[in-house]
């Protein structure tokens, strides 16, 4: 599985935004205005498409896309 | 009298009616007083120093043999502290407010703490629940303080389906009407705020009561929707100007310095013009000031007999 097109899709889905808006390099709370409520979505939804647990000490770390695509790629790994 | 849920075998208390913490207002002779009479009391130690904290405790403990809780803001600067002083004192419930309890969760259940988040989103009541919460506080954007954007009547029955543990219904909630529609939600609780200023031992000034009680259905507003933490206020001269303000799109810096030190200028010293005076939409519902001990008291009865009422409604399956 594709993390980023994955990721992308899940934002997508929870603030339904158009996905070419989505770049590696955005910022969930600047750029994509996800909220903290947002982002515990965006974790839950994460954890069950890839059968991981994302614990919350490495959450607080997970500022831009690109932190979430490689923290998830490095866990598949 | 007596009213029995999962909720009060969890906490061990007599009925499932917790009294909400308010951060400056909701001190120990409160909590003492709710725990007393049957509830839940809680300290609204959110920010506050851990030497009031601890002063607060030893007031409760002076006062009541009964289980009480201490609220705590997890984004606080200091609150490693705090909670090696929550530990210390072995107190057996903990809710919290701001912030993410998941750092701290095995720490305060390792010492026996039960831990109650509250939560505005079914997404974090199951990532909290999963991560050991023994029970959430689903708060509804009625409530007075800090909002979500969902209703009570909405997240409730959908946060009861997400998780496996007991849910407690906060905002909008004052009587034995809400405390059963609550029930009938799902829930194996509630949490109550507003009308718990009007206690009487509710450490807040006598104005900011008497505020609350003249208020009326339509009275409140949320200020600060653009700063990302919107807050319920009954509507005043503060709330006039800072909303203006934020029409206008003033910057995040300018709207923190409007509300800076607003809610204590109300709530102690009385300022209920120039102040924040928070307060939830049920604050229509909340007429006189009584001793916390009546409130409770009336609100299980009230429970009761509307419990009866709605026995008496004639269905069949
Ligand atoms: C004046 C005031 C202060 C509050 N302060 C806090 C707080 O410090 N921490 C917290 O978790 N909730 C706080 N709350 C929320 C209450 O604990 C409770 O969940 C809420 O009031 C329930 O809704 P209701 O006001 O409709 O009863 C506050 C509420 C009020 C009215």
């Amino acid at each position: 599985m594709n993390v980023f097109e994955e990721l992308k899709k899940i934002i997508v889905e929870i603030k339904d935004i158009p996905e070419d808006e989505i770049q590696l390099e955005a910022k969930f709370a600047e750029d994509l205005e996800a909220d903290s409520l947002d982002i515990v979505e965006m974790l839950m939804l994460l954890e069950e498409k890839f059968d991981i647990q994302i614990p919350e000490e490495e959450a607080a770390k997970l500022k831009t896309v690109k932190n979430v695509v490689d923290y998830v790629e490095a866990k598949l790994q | 009298m007596f009213f029995k849920t999962l909720l009060c075998d969890l906490l061990n208390i007599e009925y499932p009616l917790i009294q909400g913490a308010m951060a400056w207002i909701a001190g120990g002779n409160l909590a003492a007083a709710v725990s007393q009479a049957g509830g839940l009391g809680v300290i609204g130690a959110s920010g506050a120093e851990p030497a009031w904290i601890k002063q607060e405790i030893e007031q409760v403990r002076k006062l009541t043999g009964k289980p009480f809780g201490v609220n705590l803001m997890l984004a606080a600067p200091g609150i490693e502290k705090v909670i090696e002083l929550i530990i210390q004192e072995k107190v057996p419930v903990v809710t919290t407010g701001g912030g993410n309890p998941g750092p701290y969760m095995e720490r305060l259940k390792a010492a026996g703490i039960k831990v109650i988040p509250v939560v505005a989103s079914v997404a974090l009541a199951r990532r909290l629940s999963r991560l050991g919460a023994d029970a959430v506080i689903a708060e509804g954007t009625e409530s007075g303080g800090h909002v979500g954007e969902m209703t009570t009547m909405c997240l409730v029955p959908m946060v009861v389906d997400a998780v496996d543990v007991p849910v407690i219904a906060a905002g909008g909630i004052a009587d034995g009407r809400g405390f059963m529609a609550a029930l009938a939600l799902g829930a194996q609780g509630v949490q109550m705020g507003t009308r718990f200023i009007c206690a009487e031992e509710c450490n807040v000034h006598p104005a900011y009561q008497q505020r609350v009680i003249k208020a009326k259905d339509r009275d409140t507003v949320i200020c600060g929707q653009s700063t990302g933490h919107p807050v319920r206020a009954i509507r005043n001269q503060f709330t006039r100007e800072y909303l203006k303000s934020e029409k206008m799109g003033a910057g995040q810096e300018e709207l923190e310095r409007l509300g800076q030190g607003r809610y204590p200028a109300a709530a102690v010293e009385g300022r209920i013009d120039e102040g924040s005076v928070l307060a939830g939409q049920i604050c229509g519902l909340v007429n006189q000031v009584q001793p916390a001990a009546g409130i409770v008291a009336d609100i299980i009865s009230d429970a009761c007999q509307v419990k009866n009422i709605l026995g008496g409604i004639e269905c069949q399956e």
